[in-house]
């Protein structure tokens, strides 16, 4: 009906809650996250078919081969951003194989996982502007749902309700936006929303309906005014579940921003390309200054995650082939950086049982396995090199250099310095003496947990060291937006 | 037929009465139906542009667009009636100030 991968996703997401209620409960966490995992790399493999078919045509259109008719449109860009979908899904999948308890609803987590993992996929895959906001929707009810899963939890509860307030708002703003757009056009399709504008001068009702796109996906990306939703929703979910959605649920934001305004929008760059570079900035000084503040772990990586959205959103605002890819390359690498992180702390929270960063003195010393990827991760955040937070942000610093935006880039080397206040406070705890008798009969964090942390871990140093390949896939992503939008 | 731009005062009116509706509100009930009337702002909003596309004709994807989204907009709603059913059975209160477990 679609493409191989995208109804491979689909059929397994709807078969997994009847595989589940089949299976005994007590073997369901075990069996069910077993069957995520075969669904997860069954799509993985399609995928790489599809990108074959990508890379020697260009762009697939779906259902018929016509490009102004089409629902889906296939790229570099989508296949790309599906890739890093399916891994961060696949470590964490793994990991809530140990986190997740036996009952009768454990079936509908991992259902809701895949729901949000194929929302995503359809959001990337999608050739207009319906189809990407069905997807959206899917996306955005399944992080509700997930947000507030473990309800027995007050604090789950409410910061999913307040998630679900904000991010409706901003779905209902951006439906607006899209109603605006076509009115204007008459279209919704990319490929004819790229010339509908061509010849047309800016006027009000253009603006306004930027204006409302941008609020409207910026909710999701948690650009800064439209962030406070953010660091409630990631601290009080469950850990895996911060991990996939501070890892991969703002990617999504920033796709459908990149995509609206780099078609529809793109002659107008000279007028929305200074704003967003302002924006940008705020956005990441708001975000690492507050997490300096913070004495609850996951909260600090929470307000991390938004200074992270500062820095995609440069280049954005650069706009260059040059700035997207260090856009999408920040995206990619920050997925895995930000997935191991929580992961990580999540596991340490598990044996622990407490979140405040003073009470996790000498942790180090007894869970060391957890500990080492830790500070991988935390290192690669601040953008040292030789891990993969270095490729991402010098290449967003060369493109603001050679867009003479220099100011840009210096700001986002001033917050690397802020950040790296908070990334090294949870590195100095880690390795401090073992302070308080509760910590002397910690053991390290269960297997199941260990092999995705460590893996991921593995690939923060393998894309640091050799980050040529990922380079150049992010180079083919940001290339076919900007040919889509006809400025290359 | 009445000229466009009074549908468009109308819709964008309905747009800003569901953000005071949002802003102002405290009880969590009123807060969803903020969010549908912001929905409805935009469904009329389609089925406008799509009636006045072409003199004598009907877009269709106007209209498909707009039975989409109440349907979805159909689904946001029971997600969140459900999560204010838990939220009714952890505080034993609908008022949105009472939320405090979480700070700023």
């Amino acid at each position: 009906m679609f493409t191989v991968p995208f109804d491979a996703l689909l059929l397994f997401t709807v078969i997994s809650p009847i595989v589940g209620y089949i299976v005994p409960q007590r073997y369901r966490t075990k069996i069910l996250g077993a069957f995520t995992v075969a669904a997860l790399a069954v799509t993985g493999i399609a995928l790489y078919e599809l990108y074959r078919q990508v890379v020697s045509t260009g762009a697939v259109y779906l259902p018929s081969n016509d490009a102004l008719f089409a629902s889906l449109r296939v790229d570099a860009l989508s296949i790309f951003m599906t890739a890093i979908f399916l891994g961060l899904g696949f470590a964490v999948t793994i990991y809530s194989m140990a986190f997740v308890e036996n009952s009768n609803r454990t079936p509908l987590y991992y259902t809701l996982i895949l729901t949000l993992i194929s929302g995503m996929t359809g959001i990337v895959f999608a050739g207009d502007l319906l189809t990407l906001f069905v997807f959206w929707e899917l996306m955005s009810i399944s992080s509700y749902a997930l947000v507030a899963f473990f309800k027995e939890e007050k604090a789950s509860v409410e910061a999913g309700l307040k998630f679900l307030v904000m991010s409706a708002a901003g779905s209902a703003t951006a439906l607006f936006g899209i109603s605006l757009l076509y009115g204007l056009t008459g279209t919704l399709n990319f490929e004819s929303l790229t010339s509908a504008f061509s010849d047309t001068a800016a006027n009000v009702w253009i603006y306004l309906a930027a204006l409302f796109i941008f609020i409207g996906f910026g909710v999701k990306a948690a650009v800064f005014p439209l962030h406070t939703w953010l660091p409630d929703a990631y601290s009080a979910a469950s850990t895996p579940v911060s991990a996939i959605m501070a890892g991969i649920v703002i990617g999504p934001g920033v796709f459908a921003l990149a995509k609206v305004f780099f078609t529809a929008f793109v002659s107008f760059q000279i007028s929305w390309g200074p704003i967003l570079a302002v924006i940008s900035v705020i956005t990441m000084l708001v975000g690492n200054i507050t997490a300096l503040m913070q004495t609850d772990v996951k909260r600090m990586l929470a307000y991390s995650s938004i200074g992270q959205v500062g820095y995609m959103l440069i280049g954005l605002a650069v706009g260059t082939q040059l700035g997207l890819t260090g856009t999408f390359l920040q995206f990619f690498n920050h997925a895995i950086m930000k997935g191991a992180a929580f992961l990580c702390v999540g596991a340490i929270i598990y044996r622990l049982g407490t979140r405040n960063l003073s009470e996790m003195q000498g942790v180090g010393r007894k869970m060391p396995l957890t500990a080492i990827a830790l500070a991988i991760s935390v290192t690669a955040l601040i953008g040292l090199p030789p891990l993969n937070g270095f490729p991402g942000e010098l290449t967003l610093f060369a493109s603001t250099v050679e867009a003479n935006m220099a100011w840009l880039g210096i700001a986002l080397l001033v917050n690397s310095v802020i950040s790296a206040g908070f990334y090294l406070r949870i590195i100095y705890t880690l390795v401090q003496p073992v302070s308080s008798p509760k910590l002397e009969q910690i053991k390290d964090a269960p297997l199941l947990m260990l092999i995705p942390v460590c893996a991921l871990a593995v690939l923060i140093v393998m894309f640091g060291v050799w980050p040529d390949p990922l380079v150049n896939f992010a180079g083919d992503a940001a290339q076919a937006l900007t040919s889509l939008g006809g400025t290359a | 037929m009445l000229d466009l731009a009074y549908y468009l005062v109308f819709s964008l009116a309905l747009y800003v009465i569901g953000i005071y509706c949002l802003a102002t509100k405290r009880n969590l009930i009123r807060l969803l139906l903020g969010i549908e009337i912001l929905v409805n702002a935009a469904n009329i909003n389609f089925i406008v542009f799509a009636a006045y596309a072409l003199p004598g004709f009907v877009d269709s994807k106007g209209h498909s667009f707009a039975a989409i989204s109440i349907g979805l907009a159909g689904s946001v709603s029971a997600v969140a009636l459900a999560i204010v059913v838990l939220i009714y059975r952890h505080y034993g209160t609908l008022d949105s100030d009472e939320l405090k477990q979480l700070r700023g």
